[in-house]
């Protein structure tokens, strides 16, 4: 056991001293909603910054949250080039009802789906709606958890200084 | 499990050491979830007695990444298990460890894992942290992409059970073929087609179950127990259909009273959609399809595949507080859902739109005869005939932009329980629900979100069957939010008519990046609760209650 709580303390003072971002991570199987199998490789926006949302057909923030930014989502791409990249981890129970959720609602994001919650668990997300914004090298700097209207201001602003840096 | 932690703290020792120094680069990634409750007994709401005073779970996930390759383990304490939790997982150690490399063409993980076969209905290693659910397998998982559109998955493993792993060996292997990946010529079609088959098989050890028609003799229990599943993903433009049908052998268990029938379970979901009008509706028939990898195990626990509900998952109090779960001896159902987008600028539309969404479903047994008990086929069903009904609900919701600082959403839901879906045969309870959701924008820091529910039931309550739910139901939710960092909610439920129990509640929260710190105290049903800005099961809890979650 003091092996076990000092193996913890080196990793966490290691994990520290090397506090760089961390890389999203690729190779992770997620479906897309034609039903086929991609790599979370493929999640691509040519250098420029990403937002990863998870979300749930069930979860009310997480669609307040999708719908608020709708409304902006076209004013954000041409002002940083931004895109947002929406991961369901619905289950089998409501997987099927994802694309009709996402074309009822008119959300012109590109959706995943994360069936089995791999991906989740790679992102370390343990409640929805949790976002995150990738830099242009793929470098995950920043993430929140919890969704309320007036917060995508905030999400805006990092967007912007990611976008800004990408321009540098 | 004593020896694990001492490998595990050599292994993540020398990583984190190398890692120290920069030679191996790579990041430790992670997350700690805490959750306690100090709870009061009452026999009114239906929280027991806690002799502790305190119960606690807490858990970290600890994820190394290095390129392709990642090792992780998971840290899990129940001192003791809070409500709800069962109470064998009582204790603390490592619950969970594994090393993956994860390559273009080929995944390879040892240790625990999850991994799921289609939509899961012959295999789904999954975990559920608030139901406290977790049925990864340890043992190894192979996944190949030898070019692309073709997936081929393998793998075998034992279940975990709470602390331990059950008996039965689980093997499994699946292929999944994407037409317009392998097909140049359709890369492009508006037709889209992915079809999938996989094979699953158990095995486990004799045992001796008597013959209850003659006690002298013992059941032949088949040790291996096989089940296929094909399956397809087919779209053409704005339509889609999805199917999914699965057929296990013989496999005599507690589970269906140790009867020889061989089990079917088969799913089909159609959709259309465009921008602002959709529609889906999903039809489902399951026979004797619980498929666990121990005989004996009659729990939450080692069950091998996942047979979903497929009824709407409501999210509000009332709409939710009668959910229904899967008969995986036998059920059929229909569910159908659409989605309207009344237009911008039209006299319904406003100036904003206006967002309706439709739900109906209706799930019943089979109609079947029963033929003998243990030891024999057990029952005939009468083709696709439903028997008696299960649940039915219907639901309409209204949501519309009032104006850019106002948000209404009303919904009306119709429900018909059955509660022998529970385990206890009663008559019928038939249930009406109006809700109201008003979200006020004050300004870009405040926002104020207003819900009032009402349940009209024709249950009563009684105390022989001491169901907490039964009558007429109000209540009311005030929510504020100081910009996305703060929150405070004030709830109350209350049984006006027939009915015994006021759940008031208060919550305040903090978030600040990924980490979120929230405060109860009150009284709190069990299920999905949303508020202040996240969803998450909860269990019942009478008292003071805390959750910290983090990642990192």
């Amino acid at each position: 056991m003091k092996k076990f709580i000092l193996s913890l303390v080196c990793m966490t003072i290691a994990s520290i001293a090397l506090a760089q971002n961390a890389q999203m991570p690729q190779n992770i199987s997620i479906k897309a909603l034609d039903g086929s199998t991609v790599q979370t490789s493929a999640i691509q926006n040519d250098g420029k910054p990403m937002i990863i949302s998870f979300w749930a057909t069930w979860c009310k923030p997480c669609n307040r949250e999708l719908n608020t930014i709708k409304e902006v989502y076209e004013e954000w791409q041409e002002e940083t080039g931004v895109k947002l990249v929406a991961i369901s981890i619905d289950d089998a129970r409501s997987a099927n009802r994802v694309k009709p959720w996402v074309d009822g609602n008119g959300w012109e994001y590109e959706v995943y789906l994360d069936p089995n919650q791999d991906f989740k668990r790679a992102m370390n997300v343990v409640n929805v709606p949790h976002t995150f914004v990738i830099n242009g090298k793929g470098e995950i700097i920043w993430q929140h958890t919890s969704f309320v209207e007036g917060s995508e201001e905030e999400l805006l602003e990092i967007v912007k200084k990611a976008a800004a840096e990408t321009d540098k | 499990m004593k020896k694990h932690i001492t490998l595990l703290a050599l292994f993540f020792a020398s990583i984190a050491g190398v890692n120290a120094q920069g030679i191996m680069g790579g990041h430790v990634t992670g997350n700690i979830q805490l959750d306690g409750q100090i709870s009061r007994s009452d026999s009114i709401i239906g929280a027991q007695d806690v002799p502790e005073m305190l119960l606690l779970n807490s858990r970290a996930d600890i994820l190394y990444t290095n390129g392709n390759f990642s090792a992780g383990m998971r840290f899990e304490a129940y001192q003791n298990p809070m409500l709800g939790f069962n109470i064998k997982y009582k204790g603390a150690g490592v619950a969970n460890y594994f090393a993956a490399y994860n390559g273009e063409k080929l995944s390879v993980t040892a240790g625990n894992f999850y991994e799921q076969f289609g939509s899961g209905m012959i295999l789904r290693a999954y975990e559920d942290r608030y139901l406290g659910l977790d049925n990864s397998l340890l043992g190894l998982n192979v996944t190949l992409r030898p070019f692309d559109g073709v997936t081929i998955k393998a793998l075998a493993g034992k279940q975990r059970y709470y602390w331990e792993y059950g008996d039965g060996l689980v093997r499994g292997i699946d292929g999944e073929v994407n037409f317009n990946s392998i097909i140049k010529s359709m890369s492009d079609s508006k037709l889209r087609l992915t079809m999938g088959a996989g094979f699953v098989s158990k095995y486990q050890d004799d045992q001796t179950i008597v013959y209850p028609y003659n006690p002298a003799y013992k059941l032949n229990l088949p040790l291996n127990v096989g089940a296929g599943a094909v399956r397809a993903d087919l779209s053409y433009g704005n339509w889609g259909l999805q199917a999914e049908y699965a057929h296990k052998g013989q496999d005599p268990s507690i589970m269906n009273d140790y009867i020889y029938r061989e089990g079917n379970a088969l799913m089909i979901n159609a959709t259309y959609s465009q921008k602002g009008l959709s529609a889906n509706i999903q039809a489902k028939y399951v026979d004797n399809i619980s498929f666990k990898s121990v005989r004996s195990e009659s729990g939450e626990m080692l069950y091998i595949n996942y047979i979903p509900a497929i009824t709407k998952q409501h999210t509000y109090a009332f709409l939710s507080m009668y959910p229904y779960a899967t008969q995986t001896t036998g059920e059929m159902g229909l569910q159908g859902d659409v989605m309207y987008k009344i237009k911008k600028e039209t006299l319904l539309g406003g100036k904003y739109g206006t967002d309706i969404h439709l739900n109906a479903s209706v799930i019943t047994s089979l109609d079947s005869k029963r033929i003998g008990g243990a030891g024999t086929l057990g029952y005939e069903t009468n083709g696709f005939n439903p028997g008696e009904l299960y649940y039915a609900d219907a639901s309409l919701e209204v949501a519309k932009k009032l104006s850019s600082k106002y948000k209404l959403t009303c919904t009306y839901g119709y429900q018909i329980f059955n509660p022998i879906v529970e385990g206890h045969p009663g008559d019928l309870h038939h249930n009406h629900v109006v809700v109201g959701d008003l979200t006020w924008k004050i300004n870009k820091k405040n926002v104020l979100r207003f819900e009032a529910e009402w349940m009209g039931s024709d249950s009563k309550y009684s105390s022989d069957v001491d169901d907490k739910r039964c009558g007429d139901w109000i209540m009311g939710l005030v929510e504020y939010n100081f910009t996305s960092a703060w929150f405070v909610s004030v709830s109350d439920q209350y049984a006006y008519k027939d009915g015994i129990g006021n759940y008031y509640n208060l919550s305040v929260g903090y978030t600040h990046g990924a980490t979120r710190f929230q405060l109860g105290y009150g009284k709190q049903r069990e299920g999905l609760l949303c508020i202040g800005g996240v969803c998450r099961q909860v269990p019942a809890s009478n008292g003071l209650t805390f959750s910290l979650t983090t990642s990192f």
